[in-house]
């Protein structure tokens, strides 16, 4: 009855895969009308009634790492089942993770390591084994140079080897090699997505908090779309909440969101204007005393001063309203009614807050104004919460003479204190796009000339993509570690292809929070083709590069070379092997993933937690008596009273414990010490042009899902979102083809006319329009907003500010 | 049983048997070659005649292989649209017939002599319709043997689609056997089984009416309206067919006889298509008075489609115009008028399935970037239009191979 | 035996649509936009930027209603659909002779072509996967982050959506028809 097509056979090479591909032109096209739909292949596969196996796993398809339950049957995945055990996820999978089972089965996955035989940036690679992968990193080919003449010709700098990651279970692994390897530049998503807000509740509250949004009663939600932009638990316990049953939900957005659709009020706020919402809440609250006084009193500082910043400024309600569009009576009603709950009552921090350049006085401001409610370290408010400790396990960072620090373009500050010419402070991650454009400025103090990706596609995730293509085109050596032919994999010389997250077991990992647990990801397969998780990969890299790389740091390293020579009694082969201990490379990666998992949950949570790790992919101790299934749909994870709602005692986690109002530093560095507003944050758009505003959708994740053909199902492509009004006066019809430009670039894309949008703005989902030809669905499949959007950065800590950019539109 | 004993039900199954051989062997046939079937008078227009059966039968023959390599997807039914022109054109012969069956009936079972004449006729015609509209809707159901199994072994009685098929099938029986008696000329016996034939037809044809009727999902077509709608729009359809059939058989040059029984069924279908104008009116007046959601807007829908108005104007305007001109002395000219009318019939069943389904069940938008759905549209693929037209071809080849082998004329 | 039925919590639901591709992928249902099981409407917002009509901007979660006087089932010339011992509506792909009168007749737009057995397929509260298995939940009850629904035994007084139908008010998609549907919407 059932003529499915199995898995198996699906992805038995390319003439299945052709049939998937293109397969819907001739006769079908001519003699039957559904057009496209026609020649794609059915590949779900209907869950059986007999023998299966569950494996407890953690989903990769975004940030969150939700517990899933893979079903197997007869060796192919046939569900992926939420893990009602893990107190982050409550037994939820969305979209993207029921379709993580499409990503597994995707045809156009990488399926063997690959080397460059094209033009860079072509796409024209040649199937190669590990081995020659690995010789080809090492010794280059007639196309590109190898590490080791990058290495011998920098003289051992282990900087002239740029790293960089997204945010992964695995990064862990990838960037143990990158401590081992010695170099100091290092770049991840951080710049591109939540820099400014970690940092500016950082300095503020001394941490990025929680929202404990299950028993908050008054939720401010601005800049963050948690119905789309999933994040767990978060969403899941709004949205039970809100519609009139126990939480009231505020929604500032430009843009009419699925949250908005699910709040009490939608505000529409003038982009990057933010700050003056905040800053008149805060006028309001202290103008008419509402904010807990004893709270400020004892945990609060500097206090005094912020209060006449405020007064003085005069930042009134009625001013804001000039500013950001909201008028003020909606603001003096917000904050009295936020007051009046507090405090069970969050101004909720968001997630990707690289914006628009004020990005970091807003998250300053939006702390504040949580610490004048009194809602921190709170049941109801912003908390900590609590983390479970995991032992730490064995790493490598050997220091290399030669090494040179940070590429950043020196400034001195103030006495002893450098920073990027580019933004005021350094931060751990950097500056992605400051990196970017200084590498083609040539304003790097030293030669970087090669880079290692791993599960991080810089061709679609950050603004200007033209430029990151020539920045790859000028590096001589580009190591790629993707699932998928990405964009940025298309850029590289050698492609190293990891397996899918199902198939590998990656490093276990605690996440804190009210309920902390532990969570590991488990093996559900064995990789298919010629696949390896990123931890074997280094070790098999490692082994091959270790040695070669030491012969060239005993030429260059003259602290390598005062150990070799210092005998010590022993022979100097013996002196050499010793010494080469420390900078043996593949020393991290002799273990096996399984084991270093229990190296670092035996030593604390024993045995049964290893186990119960392994078969059931979570722990926390005592899950067994605490975890209890309520009903079909509620879990109980931790009791009430063993929940960490409060583990400061009710202060921020600075190290005064107080709110920190007044930093007085950052004024050394040009940056206000306390938030204010100034002329140059206004929204303004010329005249026929349009602000960009970018962001998330709920069934795709960034640019890692365009090819994933389950959820194309459920979206087609991205379209741009136009006022309604201001498209009929344009002529701009529903579908129409619509060229998006900037100073910088240029992309199409569909029109999606609108009421649920400004008339000086526009909008379109993040993540599509992939110019990589080996993308089957993705392949330039709507539009891609980083080619338009400008590469402005944040001046505090480099972020990217994504909504400045204006563009111009155009029907095509 | 064993090969000795050889019962009296045997031996009366025997002889019976052997009656049923005689019964067969003795119905009147002419003996025709290959050679007689391409023999006719070869006119300009006969050729044409012939040039496009035989293309309709091509693409019959090219439509059904199509369906059988790709199915449904050769068709652009969809889930929103699931009935699409094979549904139309089925319905198009299924009322061809039933509506020459009681053209047929008016002389053989009702005794009006003036109409005896085209009883043979028409009665062959209605047979040769039906089996046309067997052949179009075999390719429409995805799986006709499990339908007669399944029809049989679990019948659906609740269905009205059930009954009409099943209906039709004893009808095309009685059809049969009453032309046999025809050819025989045993006028009694055919007159039973006209009877019979026609009682049933018209319970077969109501119930399709009541398959759009009993549609309580579709406030368009729900409700009394078309089981008795579609058994005056039958006879309408009936009459336009015989003017066409004797056209045909005379040449244009008719009778008196002729002539008069031709005068008579144009009264006849004067009176029916001023009643029919009626009910058409009435029914939209009902349907747009009120306002009633999905039926109002889908009336005012349907008002402004060309589809209703081609088959207004083709099949009841123009046809009354002409008949009250002269009181129906217009033969010639009704001959053409009526092969508008049939035409005008066409788009009367293609909108009454199209219509139907016009106005979306789900009115929300479920994909992020769409429309909000407003009207379901639907456009033929190639592959029914193929399968459609032979349809056509085959009505026409099976008719003109009647012609020869059996008489058709009244035998008088 | 049991009376399935499912009580939708569906001002909840945040248009994520998990539960579409957990129903896919659970029942082996094919792709291709137009072959669901499962679906969430929306509405375009009422209103002009930026006094928008929250209200008209619900999500509605439906599929099949399982009606207790289900039009596709007397529709159905072969029986193929039929009421299984626990009251579901489901169409028994060996009778179905495909000719469509159930999608026409459905006042919900429940049924849908599966291109494989070229027969009628449509939501059957999971019964030949999981819950033939044992387990309690349907795949896109269990998925949802939000859990909009609950599935359960309408002839149990102390089921979960027993609970939910008496203390809860409720209402049923085209009542009017008189199809009498087991979807149940919680207000
Ligand atoms: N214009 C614009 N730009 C943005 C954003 C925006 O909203 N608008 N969002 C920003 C934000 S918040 C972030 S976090 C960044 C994210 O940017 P990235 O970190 O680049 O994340 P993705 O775009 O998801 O790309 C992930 C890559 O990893 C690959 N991959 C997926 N799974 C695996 C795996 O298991 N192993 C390996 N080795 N590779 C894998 C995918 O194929 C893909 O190439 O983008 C930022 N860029
Ligand atoms: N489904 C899904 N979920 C995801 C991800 C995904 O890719 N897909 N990615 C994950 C990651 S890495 C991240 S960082 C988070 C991102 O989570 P969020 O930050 O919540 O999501 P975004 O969609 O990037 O942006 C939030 C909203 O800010 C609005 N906005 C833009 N400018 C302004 C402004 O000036 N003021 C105000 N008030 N609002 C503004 C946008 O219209 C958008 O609706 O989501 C995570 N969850
Ligand atoms: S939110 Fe969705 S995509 Fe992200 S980890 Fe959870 S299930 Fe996977
Ligand atoms: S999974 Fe739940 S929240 Fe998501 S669309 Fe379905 S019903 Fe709505
Ligand atoms: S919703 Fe439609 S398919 Fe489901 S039982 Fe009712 S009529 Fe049948
Ligand atoms: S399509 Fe199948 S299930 Fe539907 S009415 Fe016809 S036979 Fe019954
Ligand atoms: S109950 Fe099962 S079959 Fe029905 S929609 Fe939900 S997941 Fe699909
Ligand atoms: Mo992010």
């Amino acid at each position: 009855m059932q003529v499915e097509v199995s898995r198996r056979r699906f992805l038995q090479g390319s003439v299945a895969m052709s049939v998937v591909g293109g397969a819907s032109v001739g006769v079908t096209n001519l003699l039957a009308g559904h057009g496209e739909e026609k020649g794609e292949l059915s590949v779900t596969t209907k869950t059986g009634t007999s023998k299966a196996t569950e494996v407890a796993t953690l989903c990769e398809m975004c940030v969150n790492k939700c517990a899933a339950l893979a079903r197997v049957e007869d060796g192919i995945v046939t569900k992926l089942n939420p893990n009602p055990l893990f107190p982050k996820s409550k037994n939820m999978l969305c979209p993207r993770g029921n379709a993580g089972i499409q990503a597994l089965y995707d045809p156009d996955r990488l399926k063997s390591p690959m080397i460059r035989v094209g033009e860079k940036g072509e796409g024209k690679f040649k199937k190669v084994s590990w081995a020659e992968a690995y010789d080809a990193i090492l010794n280059g080919t007639d196309k590109f140079p190898g590490m080791g003449k990058i290495l011998e010709e920098e003289q051992d700098n282990r900087s002239s080897f740029l790293f960089c990651a997204g945010e992964g279970m695995a990064e862990h692994t990838f960037k143990t090699f990158y401590s081992a390897f010695g170099s100091s530049n290092w770049l991840n998503h951080a710049s591109l997505c939540l820099q400014t807000v970690v940092s500016g509740y950082g300095v503020t509250l001394g941490g990025y908090p929680e929202s404990d949004l299950e028993n908050a009663e008054y939720i401010i939600m601005a800049g963050a779309n948690r119905a789309e932009a999933i994040v767990t638990p978060d969403t899941m316990d709004i949205f039970k909440r809100t519609k009139g049953r126990g939480a009231k939900l505020i929604c500032i957005d430009p843009r009419f969101t699925n949250t908005a659709a699910k709040a009490d009020k939608w505000l529409a706020i003038n982009p990057g204007t933010d700050l003056a919402f905040v800053l008149a809440l805060t006028f309001v609250v202290i103008k008419e005393e509402l904010y807990n006084k004893e709270y400020v009193a004892k945990h609060v500082n500097g206090f005094d001063k912020y209060k006449i910043n405020i007064l003085d400024n005069n930042y009134t309600p009625e001013w804001a309203e000039k500013i950001t569009g909201i008028q003020a009576k909606d603001i003096y009603q917000i904050a009295r009614d936020f007051m009046a709950h507090a405090p069970k009552a969050i101004y909720y921090p968001g997630r990707r807050s690289t914006f628009s350049n004020n990005d970091f006085q807003l998250r300053r401001a939006m702390a504040i104004f949580q610490g004048l409610s009194g809602g921190i370290d709170t049941k109801g408010g912003l908390v900590f919460g609590s983390k479970l400790k995991l032992d730490p396990h064995e790493g490598l960072e050997p220091i290399y003479e030669r090494a040179k620090a940070r590429a950043v373009n020196k400034v001195e500050r103030t006495k002893g204190q450098v920073g990027y010419s580019d933004c005021a402070v350094v931060s751990g991650g950097g500056s992605w796009v400051g990196w970017r454009n200084r590498y083609l400025e040539n304003k790097m103090p030293y030669k970087v000339r090669g880079m290692f990706i791993y599960k991080h596609n810089p061709m679609m995730n950050m603004p200007n993509s033209a430029k990151t293509a020539q920045m790859f085109k000028r590096m001589d050596l580009v190591v790629a570690i993707d699932t998928m032919p990405s964009d940025s994999v298309m850029y590289a010389d050698v492609v190293l292809p990891e397996c899918h997250y199902l198939e590998r077991t990656d490093p276990v990992k605690t996440f804190g929070g009210i309920e902390p647990s532990i969570a590991q990801r488990n093996k559900v397969l064995e990789p298919m083709f010629d696949t390896k998780p990123v931890i074997e990969i280094m070790g098999g890299l490692t082994q091959k590069i270790s040695k070669p790389l030491f012969d060239i740091s005993k030429k260059y390293d003259a602290d390598i070379r005062d150990e070799l020579a210092n005998l010590n009694g022993k022979t100097a082969k013996e002196r050499e092997a010793e010494v080469y201990e420390e900078f043996n490379l593949h020393k991290p990666f002799e273990h096996s993933q399984e084991y270093i998992n229990q190296q670092m949950v035996q030593g604390t949570y024993g045995k049964d937690a290893v186990k119960s790790l392994r078969d059931n992919g979570v722990f926390y101790p005592d899950m067994d008596k605490y975890f209890k299934k309520l009903s079909g749909n509620e879990h109980q994870y931790y009791p009430e009273k063993h929940k960490s709602y409060t583990v400061n005692g009710g202060r921020a986690k600075t190290n005064t414990n107080k709110v920190e109002c007044y930093l007085p530093n950052l004024t050394k560095k040009g940056v206000d010490s306390m938030p204010m507003w100034h002329e140059q944050y206004l929204f303004t758009v010329p005249e026929g042009k349009f602000r960009l505003l970018t962001g998330r959708h709920a069934q795709f994740t960034q640019s890692g899902t365009a090819n994933n053909i389950m959820l194309r199902d459920l979206m087609h492509e991205n379209y741009i979102w136009i006022n309604r009004r201001v498209a009929k006066k344009r002529n701009i019809e529903f579908g129409d083809m619509i060229e998006v430009s900037s100073k910088v670039g240029k992309t199409t894309l569909r029109a999606y006319p609108t009421e649920k949008i400004g008339p000086n703005t526009v909008f379109f989902v993040h993540g599509f329009g992939e110019e990589s030809e080996a993308l089957t669905w993705a392949y330039k499949n709507g539009g891609n907003d980083n080619a338009v959007i400008e590469d402005i950065i944040e001046p505090v800590y480099g972020a990217s500010s994504m909504h400045e950019t204006n563009v111009e539109i155009r029907k095509v | 049983m064993s090969e000795t004993t050889i019962t009296a039900d045997a031996v009366q199954e025997q002889s019976f048997i052997a009656k049923a051989k005689e019964f067969v062997f003795t119905i009147p046939v002419n003996k025709v070659s290959i050679k007689d079937l391409v023999d006719f008078e070869k006119t300009p227009r006969n050729n044409f005649i012939a040039v496009l059966t035989l293309a309709f039968i091509a693409m019959f023959v090219v439509g059904v292989a199509i369906y059988l390599s790709q199915g449904h997807h050769a068709y652009n039914v969809t889930r929103e649209h699931p009935w699409g022109l094979l549904i139309a054109v089925y319905i198009f012969f299924v009322v061809s017939s039933t509506g020459l069956c009681i053209v047929g009936s008016l002389g053989d079972v009702f005794g009006f002599k003036d109409y005896e004449l085209i009883a043979k006729r028409a009665i062959f015609g209605s047979i040769v319709t039906i089996l046309a509209g067997f052949a179009v809707i075999a390719f429409e159901i995805g799986h006709p043997v499990t339908m007669m199994i399944y029809n049989v072994l679990s019948p659906g009685l609740t269905s009205a689609i059930w009954w009409m098929g099943t209906l039709y099938g004893i009808y095309l029986t009685f059809m049969i056997i009453e032309f046999v008696f025809l050819l025989k000329n045993d006028m009694k016996m055919a007159k039973i089984f006209g009877l019979s034939g026609l009682l049933v037809g018209l319970a077969a044809h109501s119930n399709l009416g009541s398959v759009f009727g009993f549609l309580n999902a579709r406030p368009i077509s729900n409700g009394v309206f078309y089981p008795t709608y579609f058994i005056l729009t039958a006879f309408i359809t009936g009459i336009f067919i015989a003017f066409i059939i004797m056209g045909i058989r005379y040449k244009n040059v008719f009778p008196e006889a002729v002539k008069t029984m031709l005068t008579g069924l144009a009264k006849i279908q004067a009176l029916l298509i001023s009643i029919l104008i009626f009910f058409v009116t009435w029914k939209m007046l009902t349907d747009i008075y009120g306002g009633m959601p999905n039926r109002a807007d889908v009336a005012l829908h349907i008002l402004g489609s060309w589809t209703f108005w081609a088959e207004v104007i083709l099949a009841m305007v123009i046809p009354l115009i002409v008949i009250l001109k002269d009181f129906g002395k217009s033969h010639v000219l009704l001959v053409w008028v009526s092969l508008a009318g049939m035409v005008g019939i066409f788009f009367m069943r293609y909108n009454l399935v199209h219509d139907t389904q016009l106005k979306p069940l789900q009115m929300m938008k479920i994909r992020e970037y769409q429309l909000a759905p407003e009207w379901i549209h639907y456009f033929p693929s190639a592959t029914e239009i193929m399968i459609s037209l032979g349809g056509v071809g085959l009505c026409i080849a099976m008719y003109y191979v009647g012609t020869k082998v059996f008489n058709l004329d009244a035998d008088h | 035996m049991a009376r399935y039925g499912m009580a939708l919590d569906y001002k909840n639901c945040i248009n994520c649509k998990a539960c579409e591709v957990a129903c896919k992928e659970e029942n082996g249902v094919l792709l291709g936009a137009d072959k669901h099981r499962i679906w969430v409407g929306a509405n375009d917002v009422d209103g002009e930027w930026p006094l928008l009509d929250i209200v008209s901007a619900t999500f509605m979660p439906s599929q099949c209603q399982h009606c207790d006087d289900a039009p596709c089932q007397s529709v159905c010339p072969t029986n193929a659909t039929y009421y299984d011992e626990n009251s579901v509506v489901r169409v028994d792909p060996d009778k179905c002779i495909l000719c469509s009168y159930c999608m026409n007749a459905c006042p919900y737009d429940a049924r849908y072509v599966d291109d494989r057995t070229m027969t009628v397929d449509k939501c059957n509260f999971c019964s030949d996967t999981r819950v033939a298995r044992g387990e309690t939940t349907t795949a896109c009850q269990n998925t949802c982050p939000t859990k909009v629904r609950t599935f359960g035994d309408l002839d149990d007084p102390e089921s979960e959506i027993s609970e939910l139908l008496r203390t809860r008010e409720h209402f049923s998609l085209k009542a009017h028809l008189g199809t009498k549907p087991k979807l149940y919407y919680l207000t």
